[in-house]
């Protein structure tokens, strides 16, 4: 298994869960994250094929993810509509916009769109430090910064932030805008350091998947990467075993399922979700240990595109929602006179 | 729906394009003809199945945006139900084929959402969340299974088998596509309308939606309901599947989804979850899918234009139920 | 010293309070004393910034305050206790006090630090405060110290208490009287909203009653005793008890040791006995909060009992006994605002044999059934296709006591059918479960309002913690179990 590669997968799923995190933990469930990362993927692109400045092709797509929660943040937070309505139109307004866009700028050829290779140094570039660095640079904001803990209060008790003087609605937009930025840079991320190129609707529900990765990482920075190296690992099985044969599938699939079965009998002896987490994690990481496998019968691909899909499910069915998700998200507050 | 064509106009605006010319090559592609009435009903059908599926989920209170996967679910069980048909000598009245393909399609798409409706119900799991996932799940089960145990009989090609025309469900027309499949959804309308604003188990159904805790102060159990509404919601997702796989597309491959399932959720969510009203909003989508293809010179293909309209329509509804209720609230409060 | 000078507030109709006056002096524990619906709330939510008098003033030392600004009256040392906490339970205790004392948002969190005055607090006071405990697993009389904690630190010289021993157990009753009166000596004001008459008594230097919106007196404690301070809150007394003696009931509902678990899997109700015979109305009082909502939902069939017995005619209720259930809150409970009147009738209707063929609903009759409904209970809507959302409270309540009334129910529980309700609309409610009873109802009316059980109840208990204990009288009741 190669280690940079797994994490070049994992990062834009990891950066838009952690950016979801933030959004959550204040209370707000952005449905329309998918949206926001392929609109993303698609400005990353486009402002590196016309200027060829990398850093602006992760700019202008963070800047465009900040307007984006702007106005999906106007929508559920300010003006408390449904969460999931709006994020739904988010999504339907992403496949659109990008849709016409890439056709009338591109033509309607469907001829791939490359886009040059980002400078990596031993397999991983800035994005995935980012991504690493990102664990403790959230973990600080949310739990070691007065801000976090207003936001965590707006997330599960929002009368007690507005007791203490702070505008619910603020904290969230902010939060909702945070998540913007960091859907855009992982939207960029996807097309420009994963794919090298743009087609349409190609985050493939990884914007689903890491709302997912929240409820799945239990609401912590350092769970939400972990589970967010398990998924890029399964999407990474296919590249790495795409000629491997059958048996490699089913021991492959076996394992992480076990793995999840672990954690559900550690789960229903009510052990601490931090040590079941752990073993879920390093148990479907310690599958990587296996790869090596037999590769006999080629196996089509598509089970191993669905396995990422698959695992995620597999993991919610397991960890189920718990006790631990904020106690007012997806709750629009509303003041009180 | 003056706002909706007023949402089109703008859009259309929006992406500088002739608003005259284009309205006109829209309305002749759509209405003009009677191949272009024929291509916007023929949408028309899945938008509308696909809808009624949405609105019985949506009025319990669960946001099933898996109307893909249950689409797809449904046009697998139906492909597989009538898989041994094509090894008789003699091919079978088109009705036989349809009997048995919308049975396995409303099975398999019931099968698809009850999942997402337990997981729901039984581990709390978000619909939103796992009826996504089931959606790839289904599309990747769907490639999978067109090129491998429900591959065409001389293994070439990632299709099924093709039905013949005979065993497909009639057409008015040999030339469009129109086919039968149209009675069948109005009548799923009427059904749908009854079911819910005529049987006990609609009314609790929509009571749960809208207030699970009167329904259960009067003893309904939500949980169950909630289930049996992602049932019924898939089931009927599942059934477009099945029209669509027995009226138009008669094999399955990788391109037989074309988003039905999710352009469905704004038709249903701008028909304000009304069956009725379903209809006309299903027929305006469904025009400018297929008003679309004579603007090629315009726009190359109509979903990507109806994704805008239907975001910024739904987005432009939003906005205005939040500020009417807004007005109401502040009236009370003073 | 704080003035209240003629304030008057409405909430839509409904008149809240009207031109109350009062003063509260340093040093003084001033207990403000009234029934439910009196207009204690109303009155410090003005006082503490929550809320903006229609007209009136209030004045610090003289000096005009401003109104309706809640962060700016704490600023100037008013500080309010609310009975329901602003405490987030997934916090410490320690991030709880914290949080209501930031300094700016983008500085590092030191819980620690800013925790430590309230904590220093709370070591003068004599409470063991654990910072690290997770505060929604304390117990509720723990977590008002915190909330407490959380209010006082930044040298409030007035302190408002809302209702403040209706959580509390009695220990923990006699422990915050301690600190009330330790905060009177440092002197502070200290304002304390009360409805039991025996806490009032115990603690307070001066009383103000509230009734009905309206000041009725304000006296030293000395002037004062139990007779005359219930006297002046609930009027006098209406002659009640149309009904006869208990004993003349033929016995129907029998409960005993009755146990109820809480939504948190709290003991709710601990062992309790009851029975009610046709034709009577048990009232049970007590303040929220003390197991009334998991008694009504166990009664209506809604909540699984934990243990004990409850029967009907001997055999264990269920289904089969028509039960009419008033739940407490008409808006999350009783109605489906988005949906019709029609449809809220439907309701009780879908399980009517005239009004149903076998899985289906019969418009027609359906729609005859909610017109006769609207016009018999004098329903004031436009048609029956209305929103319920639409309606004044009061028509909202008809909407709900119609559907449970219309087929006499063998057993009807009703939990604060009144709340909120304006006199007429009282008024008609109190017939309908009058009417009920007569005609053989066997009533089960739980209500924080005395007025209410005093009018209709046969006999009425007093639930506290989870069980029953008989009251006799009304100044007793009043007074409470404290």
């Amino acid at each position: 298994m190669d280690l940079a590669l797994l994490l070049v997968f994992s990062t834009p799923l990891a950066l838009a869960a952690m950016g979801e995190l933030v959004g959550q933990r204040s209370g707000v469930i952005n449905i329309g994250l998918e949206g926001m990362m392929l609109i993303a993927a698609f400005l990353g692109v486009y402002v590196a094929k016309s200027t060829g400045s990398i850093p602006l092709a992760f700019l202008v797509p963070a800047i465009a993810g900040a307007a984006l929660g702007l106005v999906s943040g106007f929508f559920t937070v300010r003006l408390g509509a449904d969460q999931v309505v709006v994020g739904t139109a988010i999504n339907f307004l992403a496949l659109g916009a990008t849709g016409l866009a890439y056709r009338s700028i591109y033509g309607t050829s469907g001829q791939l769109l490359d886009v040059a290779a980002m400078t990596k140094f031993w397999g991983i570039d800035g994005m995935v430090v980012l991504m690493l660095l990102l664990i403790p640079i959230i973990g600080f904001a949310i739990y070691r910064t007065n801000w976090g803990l207003v936001l965590r209060a707006a997330g599960d008790y929002p009368k007690a932030a507005e007791a203490a003087g702070y505008s619910v609605s603020r904290i969230r937009m902010q939060a909702v805008v945070i998540g913007g930025v960091f859907a855009g840079l992982a939207g960029a991320y996807l097309s420009l350091g994963v794919a090298n190129s743009f087609a349409e609707g190609m985050t493939a529900g990884r914007g689903f998947v890491a709302i997912a990765l929240v409820t799945f990482g239990r609401w912590r920075p350092l769970y939400v990467t972990l589970a967010a190296l398990l998924i890029g690992y399964c999407q990474s099985l296919k590249f790495s075993l795409q000629e491997s044969g059958v048996p490699a599938f089913v021991i492959v699939a076996l394992l992480i399922l076990s793995a999840i079965a672990v954690l559900g009998v550690v789960l229903a002896r009510r052990v601490h979700y931090r040590n079941a987490a752990w073993i879920l994690v390093f148990g479907g990481l310690a599958v990587s240990a296996l790869l090596n496998l037999p590769k006999t019968v080629a196996v089509p691909s598509q089970l191993w595109l669905a396995l990422p899909y698959v695992v995620a499910l597999a993991v919610l069915i397991v960890v189920g929602k718990g006790t631990v998700a904020p106690g007012a998200l997806g709750i629009a507050y509303k003041r009180e006179r | 729906m003056v706002g909706l064509f007023a949402i089109l106009i703008l859009t259309l605006l929006v992406l500088r394009l002739p608003v005259g010319d284009s309205l006109t090559l829209l309305y002749q592609g759509a209405f003009g003809s009677e191949a272009g009435v024929h291509r916007t009903l023929v949408r028309a059908i899945p938008l509308v199945l696909c809808g009624l599926g949405v609105i019985v989920a949506w009025r319990a209170g669960m946001y099933n945006i898996g109307g893909e996967g249950q689409f797809v679910a449904g046009g697998i069980a139906a492909a597989a139900a009538v898989k041994p048909l094509f090894a008789m000598a003699q091919p079978p009245a088109w009705w036989v084929v349809f009997l048995l393909a919308g049975a396995a399609s409303i099975g398999g798409g019931a099968a698809w959402g009850a999942l997402a409706g337990w997981l729901y119900v039984k581990r709390g799991v978000e619909v939103v969340i796992s009826t996504i996932l089931l959606n790839f799940i289904a599309l990747q089960l769907l490639v999978y299974l067109a090129s491998g145990p429900l591959q065409e009989s001389k293994h070439q090609l990632p299709l099924t088998d093709r039905l013949s025309s005979g065993m497909m469900l009639p057409k008015f027309n040999s030339q469009t596509d129109l086919h039968v499949g149209i009675f069948l959804a109005l009548l799923t309308v009427v059904a749908v309308y009854i079911v819910l604003y005529k049987t006990k188990a609609g009314f609790c159904l929509r009571l749960v939606g809208e207030n699970a805790r009167v329904a259960r102060a009067n003893r309904i159990n939500s949980g169950q309901v909630r289930l049996l509404s992602m049932a019924l919601s898939g089931g009927l997702c599942g059934l477009a599947g099945g029209v669509e796989y027995a009226g138009v597309a008669g094999q399955l491959g990788s391109s037989f989804s074309q988003q039905w399932g999710f352009l469905a959720i704004p038709v249903a969510l701008l028909a304000a979850l009304n069956p009725i009203w379903l209809i006309p909003s299903a027929i305006y989508f469904a025009a400018i899918l297929a008003g679309s293809k004579t603007m090629a010179g315009f726009v190359s293909d109509g979903t990507v234009l109806i994704y805008v309209i239907q975001a910024a329509a739904v987005l432009g509804l939003v906005a205005i139920r939040a500020y009417t209720s807004r007005r109401v609230i502040q009236t009370e409060a003073t | 010293m704080l003035c209240a000078d003629g304030l008057s507030k409405s909430y839509g109709a409904v008149r809240a309070i009207s031109d109350v006056s009062a003063t509260f002096a340093d040093g003084e524990i001033h207990a403000v004393l009234g029934e439910n619906g009196a207009g204690k709330s109303t009155l410090m939510a003005i006082l503490a910034g929550f809320a903006r008098p229609d007209s009136g003033q209030v004045s610090l030392n003289g000096i005009a305050i401003p109104l309706g600004q809640p962060f700016a009256c704490r600023r100037l040392g008013i500080a309010m206790i609310h009975q329901h906490f602003t405490l987030v339970p997934q916090f410490t205790v320690g991030e709880n006090l914290a949080l209501a004392r930031l300094d700016g948002l983008a500085k590092p969190l030191s819980v620690s630090r800013l925790a430590q005055p309230a904590l220093e607090m709370a070591r003068q006071l004599g409470w063991q405060i654990d910072p690290t405990a997770p505060t929604g697993s304390l117990p509720v009389g723990a977590q008002q110290r915190v909330e407490i904690l959380k209010n006082l630190a930044d040298n409030a010289h007035t302190v408002i208490f809302d209702e403040p021993t209706a959580v509390l157990s009695p220990d923990e009753i006699q422990d915050l009287f301690r600190v009330l009166r330790r905060l009177k000596h440092e002197g502070k004001a200290v304002i304390l909203i009360a409805h039991k008459l025996a806490e009032v008594l115990a603690v307070a230097d001066r009383v103000t009653i509230l009734r009905h919106g309206k000041f009725i007196a304000t006296a030293p404690i000395g002037d004062v005793n139990e007779e005359k301070l219930a006297q002046w809150m609930v009027g006098d007394l209406p002659s009640a008890l149309t009904h006869g003696s208990a004993d003349q009931y033929p016995s129907a509902l029998y409960l005993r040791g009755l146990s109820v678990l809480g939504d948190r899997g709290e003991a709710a109700i601990r062992g309790l006995d009851l029975e009610v015979g046709r034709g009577e109305i048990a009232g049970i009082g007590g303040v929220d909060g003390n197991g009334q909502v998991e008694l009504a939902e166990v009664l209506a069939g809604v909540r699984r009992l934990s243990g004990g017995v409850v029967n009907w005619d001997g055999k264990p209720l269920d289904e089969t006994v028509h039960t009419g259930y008033i739940p407490q809150d008409r808006q999350s409970d009783g109605l489906a605002l988005g949906m019709s009147i029609e449809d809220n009738l439907a309701i009780e209707g879908r399980t009517r044999t005239e009004l149903t063929r076998g899985a289906f609903l019969r418009s027609g009759p359906l729609r005859e059934w909610s017109k006769g409904l609207l016009s018999r209970f004098d329903i004031r809507a436009q048609s029956v296709s209305d929103l319920a959302g639409s309606l004044s409270g009061g028509n909202q309540q008809k909407v709900v006591v119609s559907r449970v009334m219309d087929l006499r129910p063998e057993l009807l529980v009703a939990v604060n059918p009144t709340r909120g309700l304006d006199l007429q609309a009282s008024a008609f409610v109190h017939q309908q479960i009058l009417d009920a009873a007569s005609a053989g109802t066997a009533v089960v009316l739980i209500s924080t309002d005395l007025d209410e059980l005093a009018g209709l109840a046969d006999r009425t208990y007093f639930l506290s913690a989870g069980r029953l204990t008989e009251a006799a009288g009304a100044s007793s009741m009043v007074g409470g179990q404290a």
